[in-house]
């Protein structure tokens, strides 16, 4: 790929290695270990009945992947926001480099450094846990995934339409939202609001069943494609009208 | 010939209600206008960020904005040319490698050696809010001297840099002169319109 291709995504990478943007990954592991020590408490209550082992796998997993997808869609708004509103993009698009990398570079970075801390995540708490079970490892790692490319894409997306701060406050009711379909008793398991509201509880509940837990990937993986097309559009439309 | 730089019935209305010039290849060419009167909206509009209500720019003969007006081109905006949280030299030498073609390993050590030439060495590795403005625009004026682009627009290139520096901002600027099509929008007190070729106030 040639330099003007990787601009975007060089300057990105550079820019999300700062301290600023990585520091809130910081506040992943005493929010994984509150997370892992409330659901623990609530078992030993009896609140939510005894675990297996492959469910304790899987919870710790979707604990991470949700965290990882909190953090990481919020900082999507803030970074897209600031990134694609700044004086400094607006001026570099006068330089010899493709404008379409102008929107995939920044997404691709922070997509980059938001999978990179998803393996780092999902790795320690397996690591953590004394044993892990036996279950579908790459089935259920590649599921838990969507929900971090679904987080960054739709960070993107609000990130172009509204400031930061407001992009992360809608997009934390759209993850609380998403959360709700996990809980078969408040959420129906037909009609369209399975396919309009993001699934992300759903995949966790079904992460383990073939191919209801595929279906919900697919899902998710939709709502990421329209949002990264329609930011895409709109950044094209952006970058003419200015 | 074609010029390489052309501009027809370009109108700012109500600040410009027309303007036409051409820049050619050798040419220093200075537009001069007071504070407001459309010269960075006109940067804008050259550099192809900024559509301008009618108008036929031509950069290179192509249209501004499109790859060919962009990539022998250097453009110097009066601000905002580095972003704030990435330190200058690794800014300077990605710049430099775009504008060259050429990977960043090649324009190291002519980066390298510029900074040291023009005493910006301690300067270069600071992120770009720690500098002064003098040295923010010698920065910015770096890739004018560094790639021998055809074409370089530049928006108030001296405006901020100090007294002391003013000969070695220049020094950045003129050799370019012989083989680019420089257009300088600048005010009339700017120390560059006695080295202009032609002046043209709007």
């Amino acid at each position: 790929m040639s330099g003007r291709m990787v601009f975007y995504y060089k300057s990105s990478i550079l820019l999300l290695l700062r301290t600023r943007w990585m520091g809130p990954y910081l506040l992943l592991p005493p929010m994984l270990a509150f997370m892992v020590y409330a659901e623990a408490y609530l078992s030993a209550q009896g609140v939510t009945g005894i675990f297996t082992l492959e469910q304790r796998t899987v919870l710790a997993i979707w604990n991470a992947s949700l965290l990882l997808t909190l953090i990481a869609g919020i900082k999507s708004c803030l970074f897209f926001s600031r990134f694609w509103g700044s004086f400094w993009f607006r001026n570099s698009l006068s330089l010899p480099v493709s404008r379409s990398s102008g929107f995939w570079g920044p997404f691709l970075a922070t997509l980059s450094v938001a999978t990179v801390m998803y393996f780092l995540t999902t790795g320690a708490v397996i690591a953590a846990l004394p044993e892990t079970g036996r279950f579908p490892w790459v089935q259920v790692l590649a599921e838990l995934y969507v929900p971090v490319i679904w987080a960054v894409s739709a960070g993107a997306l609000l990130g172009l339409i509204t400031s930061g701060t407001a992009g992360s406050l809608f997009f934390i009711a759209l993850v609380l939202l998403g959360f709700l379909t996990g809980m078969p008793s408040l959420y129906p398991s037909s009609g369209w609001l399975q396919v309009v509201v993001p699934p992300v509880g759903r995949i966790m509940t079904l992460s383990l069943v073939f191919p209801s837990g595929l279906m919900q990937a697919i899902i998710l993986l939709t709502h990421s494609a329209v949002a990264l097309m329609l930011g895409r559009f709109l950044y094209s439309v952006g970058i003419k009208r200015r | 010939m074609t010029p390489y730089i052309s501009i027809g019935g370009y109108s700012d209305p109500p600040r410009i209600p027309h303007l036409s010039f051409e820049v050619n290849r050798g040419e220093l060419v200075a537009l001069v206008g007071e504070p407001g009167s459309g010269k960075s909206n006109l940067m804008k509009c050259l550099a192809g960020i900024r559509k301008s209500v009618r108008d036929s720019i031509r950069i290179l003969g192509a249209e501004p904005g499109s790859m060919r007006s962009r990539e022998k081109s250097v453009f110097v905006f009066q601000t905002f040319n580095y972003a704030q949280d990435i330190f200058l030299r690794t800014q300077l030498i990605q710049k430099i490698s775009l504008l060259r073609g050429v990977s960043s390993r090649k324009v190291k050590d002519d980066v390298h050696d510029w900074c040291e030439r023009m005493e910006l060495q301690d300067a270069c590795m600071k992120y770009p809010e720690k500098l002064n403005l003098s040295q923010l625009q010698l920065f910015s004026l770096a890739p004018v001297f560094l790639t021998s682009p055809s074409v370089a627009v530049l928006d108030e290139p001296l405006r901020n840099v100090s007294t002391s520096r003013v000969g070695a901002a220049l020094s950045l600027i003129l050799p370019a002169v012989e083989n680019a099509a420089v257009l300088a929008l600048v005010q009339k007190t700017s120390p560059i319109l006695e080295n202009a070729d032609r002046i043209v106030t709007i």
